[in-house]
């Protein structure tokens, strides 16, 4: 897949660009390379969600974002002390939209990561990655834009059959 | 599939505000199309959580590479540097 490769090469420059001025203001704090790498790849999640999403448009340069965003979530995170504080925090969830799943969530997931990847990826495409839907069409190989997205409608429908059983499996098993 | 469109419309906030309206009465009367509402806004968290667990492993297969691979053995003493000087 192009876009995957493309993908690996935005963030290898991404890592060669902003990472080491990362490490310098983490390793300055006295503190270890594990914690910077940390930061640094959830401040690359952003600035991937972000530039991916049509209406947001990042007023900086992707350096000065990065480094923005994993200074402030070094701090948000290790300087208060708690080394538990995690993306759940309340302010750093500003920036990352938080998304966790619950641990019910987290099962289904994980079904779906297996048993329906195909979907799940036509799905992050469009969804997720924001692609147009003449390159999902393209890249999943539908004759065109109206199969693609008459594919993208079964596979939530798919998906969607998959949550109301799920929920019905939780059900029985809460009683 | 139709509802399938109308439903997501509907989520993702691309209804004219009169079809919204009637839509909000439907699901008022239709217990079926409630749990289908909230089983479809379940699907795109999903997808969300799905695409960024994606996105973190290709981050990490990044690090890895930059990490191991000779020909990125001048960033590696680069990164070594910064966490020897303190």
């Amino acid at each position: 897949m192009e876009e995957r490769a493309a993908r690996q090469q935005l963030f290898t420059t991404l890592y060669q660009k902003v990472f080491p001025a990362v490490a310098k203001y983490v390793n300055k704090c006295g503190r270890s390379f594990d914690e910077a790498k940390d930061v640094f790849q959830d401040a690359l999640v952003s600035y991937y969600e972000k530039s991916h999403t049509a209406d947001v448009t990042i007023n900086s340069s992707e350096g000065a974002y990065i480094y923005g965003t994993a200074r402030y979530l070094w701090i948000k995170r290790y300087k208060q002390g708690s080394q538990t504080t995690q993306l759940d925090d309340s302010s750093a969830a500003s920036i990352i939209a938080e998304t966790d799943a619950a641990p019910s969530e987290d099962k289904l997931l994980h079904f779906l990561e297996t048993a329906g990847k195909r979907c799940m990826e036509l799905l992050r495409s469009f969804y997720y990655d924001n692609l147009p839907m003449t390159r999902v069409a393209q890249l999943f190989g539908f004759s065109g834009v109206r199969s693609a997205t008459v594919q993208k409608y079964k596979c939530i429908e798919k998906v969607r059959e998959t949550v109301k059983q799920k929920a019905l499996t939780y059900e029985d098993f809460l009683e | 599939m139709n509802e399938i469109a109308q439903i997501e419309r509907h989520l993702l906030n691309r209804q004219m505000p009169g079809d919204a309206l009637l839509f909000e009465a439907k699901t008022l009367l239709d217990a079926d199309l409630r749990v289908n509402v909230s089983s479809q806004q379940q699907v795109y968290s999903l997808v969300q959580q799905y695409g960024r667990k994606q996105l973190k492993q290709e981050i990490e297969a990044v690090h890895q590479q930059l990490f191991t691979q000779p020909e990125h053995l001048s960033f590696r003493q680069k990164i070594a540097r910064i966490f020897l000087n303190r």
